[in-house]
């Protein structure tokens, strides 16, 4: 079994279910899209061909705990909730690259804004923008655990890195490192 | 006593002030007053509570959208200093956030705010907001 690195106090009644739970609320809500937990097998299906991806990640400090969430988007998925978040139409020229970054910062911004009001709704939180960025590949880092959702059929995952902040008043947090990949006891799965 | 006779003045378009640190949801929002049918004057924008102060304290500004977690000045700061000011008094003030916790709203309870829309938004919610404020009196 792995350390658990996710305080389970903030990710009730599980860390997959509050973030998905998210996930889903942000997708329908702000993009119009139809977002649904993916296995590990399907996310990998989804993710075929696929080269370019936004990384869009908040830092957060709830008090107890503090950590980023990124949020891991294809570009052609992100220039699709652009669409429908801006209301651009097919004759509209396309938008300037910044403006899918700026909402794409804007989409981790209320996937977690959206998480920690549902599992800490008692404390107040700040959150900070973290520079968005390309990769070749859809990957946690080290010390990160992720979720895997399939939003309009196209891959979407959010990776998280959670330690005991300024305000945390007793239970350790384990590190994540040293864990095999597989499914925690909060649900999340794992990574090197 | 009603007088019949005079018909109401007609009001003026309200000025609005939308403060995000995002361009594309100040768009969105700007896009969704578009769609809302009401009577909208100037909408100003601003990307921290400090860029809102100086809109603020150069214009006439009727509605104060605002988001939180905002660099520079948080909203919160922002409406701080907003509810300290009676030159501010009759401002109406709508926060937009993705901080719904109950203690950022218990925080905010004592500065005025007329509606607390938790992110995500939709377009219909941010409408029916703006339509009831709009037809709200000016004083809180």
């Amino acid at each position: 079994m792995s350390s658990l690195p996710l305080p389970t106090a903030i990710f009730t009644p599980s860390g997959e279910t509050a973030l998905v739970a998210a996930v889903c609320d942000v997708a329908e809500r702000s993009f119009f899209a139809y977002a649904e937990p993916c296995d590990a097998g399907r996310f990998a299906e989804l993710c075929e061909g696929t080269e370019r991806w936004y990384s869009a990640g908040i830092e957060f400090d709830e008090g107890d705990w503090k950590g980023t969430l990124r949020c891991l988007v294809p570009d052609d998925a992100a220039l699709a909730m652009f669409d429908a978040f801006s209301g651009r139409g097919f004759d509209d020229p396309a938008p300037a690259p910044e403006l899918v970054s700026d909402l794409m910062c804007e989409l981790a911004n209320m996937v977690c804004g959206a998480w920690l009001t549902r599992a800490a709704s008692h404390q107040t939180f700040s959150l900070r923008p973290m520079p968005v960025a390309m990769s070749a590949a859809c990957a946690p880092v080290k010390g990160e655990t992720w979720i895997t959702v399939a939003v309009n059929d196209r891959p979407f995952a959010v990776a998280v890195r959670a330690e005991a902040g300024d305000g945390h008043g007793g239970q350790d947090v384990g590190s994540g490192g040293g864990c095999a990949p597989g499914r925690d006891e909060s649900g999340f799965r794992s990574e090197m | 006593m009603i007088d019949q006779g005079t018909p109401a003045p007609e009001k003026r378009p309200m000025n609005l002030l939308i403060v995000d640190d995002s361009l594309t949801m100040r768009n969105m929002i700007k896009r969704v007053l578009g769609m809302t049918g009401l009577r909208v004057g100037e909408v100003y924008e601003a990307g921290n509570g400090r860029e809102a102060l100086d809109v603020l304290e150069t214009h006439e500004v009727e509605v104060l959208l605002t988001d939180i977690n905002m660099p520079v000045m948080t909203g919160t700061e922002l409406l701080r200093v907003v509810a300290a000011n009676p030159r501010w008094r009759s401002l109406r003030r709508v926060i937009i956030s993705t901080d719904g916790s109950t203690a950022r709203r218990e925080e905010v309870a004592g500065l005025h705010v007329r509606c607390y829309l938790e992110k995500p938004i939709t377009p219909e919610i941010v409408r029916d907001v703006l339509t009831a404020v709009a037809d709200s009196d000016l004083h809180p």
